[in-house]
């Protein structure tokens, strides 16, 4: 309200945007960006916005006029609901990358509206330390029982194989569980196959976490205790950047957000990623992806032909390009330039190809604490119970909805 | 007990160091003091130094590029302007309505009506604030009050229940008599309130005004779910950008701490002579 009052004020001044953008890192780009816009025309005046509550600004009417931000299944819920507008018909909605658009479509739709554009995709699968590669003569695995010799061969020559990290749930479920899961299932599928199922989902449904994912669980649990550091239950995340910048460990299991957290302490050392192998098929090998930033116009905005004229000018080639290479991205358009940084170029022949998939442990509502229970497998919990109470979980959840 | 105290008084320095409660004190005070000192050296450190996992060493360079970082990053001067006024209308309001309401129960408490009113802004406390996220935003929004007044107001509103209680308890330990003299004198009771009873209050106001103010200076919910305009955040609001799942900079979220601390520390550190008093005048009633 207060928004609108203030545009208000001056009819014939430059309409206001008001432009949320929640992550941290990007926040000084974004506001030079915003500035070089703001001085480029006058017909817009573009606020940075980087401290919204989104659910209260939906909630009250007033929600910022463009977001640009991390989507995934919380965020989809306003898309749910038909609170974005539909940006099917701006010409930037066509340059998006089908397989990519398809990742929006995973949590929600709203009847046949593309309401949410994908900015930047990070792609995340296993870091690894180049140099000890090297000095051990380790080709880069491509199969289950490669990935297994490469860890025998590291504990042999002294040195630990991967660092765990598994104090902070979160860097279980997101390098652990969900590159195991990835590897060895098809996960859009897999939560497909569950949505049919519903409250049926048990020990005898088609479909159901302690029969499809028991294999993948199992093997996680495997590597994550013969292969990680013998205080990995005591270390957090980061402990783990600060350990694999020191050269501490051969392998990480994390995404591109914590090589910047690495450089902080060694800005030089040589890093490379690949996918995790889970099975003795080199064709199954696949990354894991989630949408890093996407935009979105709320229904409720006022200056929706401002905000889309913004947009526009986020989405020209040479914008969206900078911003991916400079944090690590991976671009959403068809016409997108390639990823050259060496530390994740490793990644872009899946990318291109589209042979990706979203985290499992994402597409389980926050109200299942998934995280928790893939800590306590790789602690040594048994993957069987664990899993059964996660159908339970979603059966019961499945009857509240 | 009696023979001593006049000993105890006259010469300081020979009384008997009490080792146990001495202990004890210090101990509360390094819980303190340990994590301060860790916010003042990683707020001096480089980003570097910040990860290295060592949190007692000195910074080497001492640096002040976590406060350049922090201050470029976020408004400081507006979020701090933000901030203040926050939390002098919540303290004057706080204050002022808490003991307009406390005179009005305490000399009325034979009286149903003052009586239940009491219970009920005593049963606000028990409502935390998250379970009325919801309606409260839409309402503020409703009124227009999605901005710094209106989370003042709702400061005031969750800080009124306890404050009352302080007050209440405060003032049935000032005699009646006083009062009826002033009114045998012909003052009314709006004269008996701002010239006898509210200075009388004084003490145990510095109480309440300091809970408001730290209950105020220190909210990130409340402002950040109610006001709408970035502009017009408090401070503990766009701090929160500093610190993500995926990224730590220690030093420079440590300093922009330590600029959004200084002026509560400072606070305290005059004012905490009346938080003591406060506390035990209103804890035992006369």
């Amino acid at each position: 309200m207060a928004a609108g009052v203030l545009s208000g004020c001056a009819p014939t001044g430059p309409e206001n945007v008001r432009f949320y953008l929640s992550k941290p890192e990007a926040i000084p780009y974004f506001r030079e960006l915003v500035k070089t816009y703001n001085a480029e025309q006058n017909r817009i005046h573009v606020t940075l916005d980087t401290s919204a509550n989104l659910q209260a600004g939906f909630l009250r009417g007033n929600p910022p006029d463009l977001g640009l931000l991390n989507y995934n299944m919380e965020m989809s819920r306003f898309m749910e609901r038909g609170a974005l507008s539909d940006l099917g018909d701006m010409p930037e909605a066509s340059h998006i990358l089908p397989d990519v658009q398809k990742l929006v479509d995973q949590y929600a739709t709203y009847r046949g509206r593309t309401s949410v554009l994908p900015y930047s995709v990070m792609a995340a699968s296993v870091i690894y330390n180049k140099q000890i590669f090297a000095e051990q003569g380790i080709a880069i695995p491509q199969t289950w029982a490669e990935f297994q010799a490469a860890c025998e061969k590291l504990t042999a020559a002294g040195i630990t194989p991967i660092y765990g990290t598994f104090k902070d749930p979160w860097t279980v479920a997101q390098g652990w569980f969900d590159y195991a899961v990835g590897g060895m299932v098809n996960v859009a599928d897999f939560y497909a196959g569950l949505n049919k199922e519903g409250t049926d989902v048990g020990a005898h449904s088609a479909v159901s976490f302690q029969k499809s994912l028991l294999e993948p669980t199992q093997r996680m649990q495997e590597i994550a205790q013969k292969y990680t550091n013998k205080d990995a239950a005591a270390k957090g995340y980061g402990d783990g950047n600060l350990a694999f910048a020191q050269g501490k460990a051969a392998m990480y299991f994390q995404g591109p957000w914590a090589l910047g957290e690495i450089a902080k302490t060694a800005p030089d050392l040589q890093l490379g990623t690949f996918p995790l192998p889970m099975t003795d098929n080199p064709q199954d090998l696949k990354v894991r992806v989630n949408i890093d930033l996407a935009a979105w116009i709320p229904e409720a905005s006022k200056h929706q032909k401002a905000a889309r004229e913004f947009l526009t000018y986020l989405f020209q080639p040479s914008v969206i390009d900078d911003y991916n290479a400079k944090f690590l991205g991976y671009g959403t358009t068809t016409d997108a330039a390639p990823v050259t940084d060496p530390r994740i170029v490793g990644m872009r022949e899946y990318y291109d190809r589209a042979a990706f998939y979203q985290g499992a442990s994402k597409a389980i509502p926050l109200t299942i604490p998934t995280e928790n229970y893939v800590q306590g497998i790789v602690l040594g919990a048994d993957p069987k119970s664990t899993l059964a109470t996660l159908d339970a979980d979603w059966a019961r959840l499945a009857l509240r909805r | 007990m009696t023979t001593l105290t006049p000993r105890r008084s006259g010469r300081i320095g020979t009384e008997r160091p009490r080792w146990s409660t001495t202990i004890i004190l210090l101990l509360c005070a390094v819980t303190v003091i340990i994590p301060l000192y860790v916010t003042i050296v990683t707020a001096f450190k480089t980003t570097s130094q910040a990860v290295d996992g060592n949190v007692f060493s000195l910074p080497a360079p001492w640096s002040v590029d976590g406060f350049v970082q922090a201050w470029n990053l976020t408004n400081v001067p507006q979020a701090f302007a933000v901030s203040v006024f926050v939390t002098a209308l919540t303290v004057a309001g706080t204050i002022l309505l808490a003991a307009f309401a406390s005179f009005a129960i305490a000399r009325n408490w034979d009286r149903k009506f003052f009586r239940w009113s009491f219970f009920y802004l005593l049963a606000a406390m028990f409502l935390p604030f998250p379970v009325l996220a919801l309606p409260q935003i839409q309402l503020t929004g409703f009124a227009g009050l999605d901005n710094p007044v209106g989370v003042a107001i709702l400061h005031i509103m969750f800080q009124l229940s306890f404050s009352v209680l302080l007050f209440t308890a405060f003032l049935r330990s000032i005699p009646i008599e006083l009062e009826e003299s002033a009114r045998i004198d012909g003052a009314s009771t709006s004269q008996v309130f701002w010239k006898l009873i509210f200075p009388l209050l004084a003490p145990m106001s510095a109480t309440v005004g300091i809970f408001a103010f730290l209950a105020s200076w220190n909210d990130f919910m409340m402002p950040s779910l109610i006001t709408s305009d970035p502009a017009m955040q408090t401070l503990p609001v766009v701090q929160s950008i500093f610190q993500t799942q995926f990224s730590n900079n220690y030093n420079v979220s440590f300093a922009s701490y330590l600029m959004a601390m200084a002026p509560a520390i400072i606070v305290y550190l005059f004012t905490q002579r009346w938080v003591m008093a406060g506390v035990t005048q209103g804890a035992v009633k006369g």
